[in-house]
């Protein structure tokens, strides 16, 4: 018939806590809000990390992209122009300032700085010419479609047709900060490229979010070069400019190809390394900081729920004097009466903790839900199993720091005094 | 023939906030299997404090115990629970039931402390068989604030009962009930004896003490 001490403390602890039902949903309350805060913050880390990395993609690219910088002049921009033709794991990025707007005067935001800028400088600024219906943006030239790298997010109109011959109007798309610029600003349609003679007039055909907060415009390169007539490109002449190559990891071929035949045209080997982007690793060193002091905040809401159960714990334990002696003068011994009251303090614990991981897990759930339209970094986001694991530790560790002191008393209760009449 | 029970020289010295004070100074005492010994004394004499060495509440300082021929004078916690399970049964004059549990349960309590486990028919049977045994099995499902004191202790009694120990104790079991009801409640406690327990009754009540077969009064720590 065994001992049954598994089944007595089951019985016991069951009765205890059907007995004191209030005080077990209380001690349960201050410990899942401590759980639910150790859970927030890992959650919350993880989706802040998310969203910032989400942002970094956007203007740096994804992590794991090889990059390579190529000196902005000929032969070389020619040679990265052939070899990327047409290809999608691999882009060249050329950027410079240009004007949109009446030619010959000052921009409204010179230097292609948000709009929202204050304006640094006199009216007549630096660059000595009168102010005037003018943008100034920051124009990416692509030789392929970017978005393999950096994830624009379409926000109206349509991106870049590569596949097409190359229109004599260039096609331009804009990010939102330049869309505003043109929109408030009614600026003439025609283009100049600093250096450039020839101002044309190009065709908006789309904006995206592209996680830059200065205007800025995208253009398909070889349209570019069907536009100012001669000089490809007016600005390459600034001394150490250089084009931003973005490969897809896996293009180790195309690496190959373009580094050989940059070499063949008297680039020297050692500028041409292909770095891949990590943005995550940097990032971790300044969210770890963040993270610590949030977990520390959290630990601290854990400790008031410790310090909760802990304060329950031994007012039921005061109460149950009797009841502990009781159960002691019919039998049952120190260690078992010891154990039923830790038991019962984590089995509370670990209840709470699991209470606590399903309403974050669905707080996840419904969160994403409800704001992941207009929050990308919370898409498709899942319940961090890192915060379950925490979340489990946390009820688990707290039901033994609340419940062991009490669990001591309970068995230290001296019988004879207790039953003394 | 083997007593039940046979203490010789026990003492006692209980130290409070003050002085160190002996309250047991060499108690000697012999109890038969199906004997009952009542045992009087002055409050503070010492009643209490000789039940709970009996009971293996507390331990004797000096002397000597023997449960039938077993020395258990000194015994470990373990073997001490599970000799108060096994071979005790004991009665206050509080009755010390759990309010939130039936007569029932609390009569089962004696079943569910780690010490041997009975599937719940059979524990039900001893459990009703008990109850039966002091006149209040219509009560079972009753939850002691809905119960007369007299009722109460004849619960605590089944409570006592229930595993068939060798030794009944109780303490003053009648100091919170009415004349009537505490004769009714010693008859149950003696008819104990009929089926070969051995009862140790302390009590201020000489009637009641003359309901047993011995009557012994501790003075300073003694038996005169
Ligand atoms: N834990 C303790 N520490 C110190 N002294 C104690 C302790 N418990 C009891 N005493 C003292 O021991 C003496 C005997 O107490 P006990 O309870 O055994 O008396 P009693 O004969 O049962 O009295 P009553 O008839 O009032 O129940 C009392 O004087 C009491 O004050
Ligand atoms: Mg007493």
């Amino acid at each position: 018939m065994g001992s049954g001490k598994l089944r007595s403390a089951l019985v016991i602890g069951g009765q205890g806590i059907r007995a004191r039902k209030l005080r077990t949903f209380l001690s349960m309350t201050s410990l899942f809000l401590g759980v639910l805060a150790v859970l927030t913050v890992q959650a919350g880390a993880e989706i802040a990390e998310r969203a910032m990395l989400s942002g970094v993609e956007l203007t740096r690219g994804k992590d794991g992209t090889l990059q390579m910088f190529v000196p902005q002049e000929e032969p070389a921009l020619g040679v990265v122009e052939r070899t990327l033709a047409g290809r999608s794991d691999g882009v060249a990025v050329v950027g410079m300032n240009a004007i949109i707007g009446e030619p010959g005067v000052r921009p409204i935001n010179d230097g292609a700085v948000p709009f929202d800028h204050p304006r640094v400088g006199g009216p007549e600024g630096g660059s000595g010419k009168p102010d005037g219906q003018a943008i100034e943006v920051q124009l990416e030239a692509l030789t392929g479609d970017v978005r393999g790298f950096r994830p624009f997010r379409q926000v109206s109109g349509q991106w870049l047709d590569f596949a097409s011959a190359p229109a004599l109007a260039p096609r331009i798309v804009v990010n939102e900060e330049a869309a505003i610029g043109l929109r408030r600003h009614r600026v003439p349609g025609e283009m100049a490229l600093p250096g450039a003679a020839v101002h044309v007039t190009p065709q908006v055909v789309g904006v995206v979010e592209d996680g830059s907060p200065r205007p800025s415009v995208y253009v398909r390169m070889d349209e570019l070069r069907t536009w100012p007539p001669g000089s490809s490109n007016a600005d390459t002449s600034r001394g150490g400019s250089r084009v931003q190559v973005m490969l897809s990891p896996s293009a180790t071929d195309l690496v190959q190809t373009l580094r050989s035949r940059l070499i063949g045209v008297g680039v020297p080997a050692d500028e041409l390394d292909a770095h891949p982007i990590d943005s995550r690793e940097e990032l971790e060193g300044q969210l770890s900081l963040v993270r610590l002091i949030f977990l520390g905040m959290a630990a601290l809401v854990l400790l008031i729920g410790v310090a909760g159960i802990l304060n329950v714990g031994l007012a039921t334990v005061g109460e149950r004097v009797e009841e502990l002696a009781l159960r002691r003068a019919v039998g049952t011994s120190r260690l078992l009466l010891a154990g039923i009251v830790l038991a019962e303090t984590l089995l509370t614990g670990l209840l709470t903790a699991v209470a606590a991981i399903g309403t974050g897990a669905a707080g996840v759930k419904v969160g994403s839900a409800l704001l992941g339209p207009s929050y990308p970094a919370l898409q498709g986001i899942s319940f961090p199993w890192q915060a379950g694991v925490a979340g489990v530790v946390a009820g688990v560790a707290a039901g033994v720091l609340g419940g062991l002191v009490p669990a001591i008393r309970a068995a230290r209760i001296p019988i004879a005094a207790v039953m003394r009449a | 023939m083997t007593p039940l029970i046979h203490l010789t020289g026990i003492t006692k010295t209980l130290k409070g906030q003050g002085e160190p004070r002996s309250i047991l100074s060499g108690v000697d005492l012999t109890l038969h299997a199906g004997r009952s010994v009542a045992i009087l004394g002055r409050s503070g004499s010492g009643k209490s404090t000789l039940l709970s060495v009996l009971g293996l509440f507390d331990r004797a300082d000096g002397g000597r115990y023997l449960l039938g021929d077993k020395d258990i004078t000194r015994l470990p916690e373990q073997r001490a629970a599970a000799l108060r399970s096994a071979e005790f049964g004991f009665v206050f004059q509080r009755f010390f039931l759990l309010k939130h549990l039936t007569a029932a349960q609390n009569v089962a309590m004696a079943f569910v402390n780690g010490q041997g486990w009975l599937p719940r028919g059979k524990r039900r049977a001893r459990v009703m068989a008990a109850l039966d045994l002091v006149g209040i099995a219509h009560l079972a499902e009753h939850r002691p604030p809905r119960l007369s004191g007299g009722e109460q202790q004849r619960v605590a009694i089944a409570r006592a009962l229930v595993r068939e120990p060798r030794v009944l104790l109780a303490d003053e079991p009648t100091g919170a009930l009415d004349t009537e009801t505490g004769a009714l409640v010693v008859d149950v406690l003696r008819d104990a004896t009929s089926r070969g327990c051995g009862l140790v009754l302390v009590t201020h009540d000489r009637d009641h003490a003359r309901k047993m077969d011995d009557v012994l009064e501790l003075r300073e720590g003694r038996f005169a």
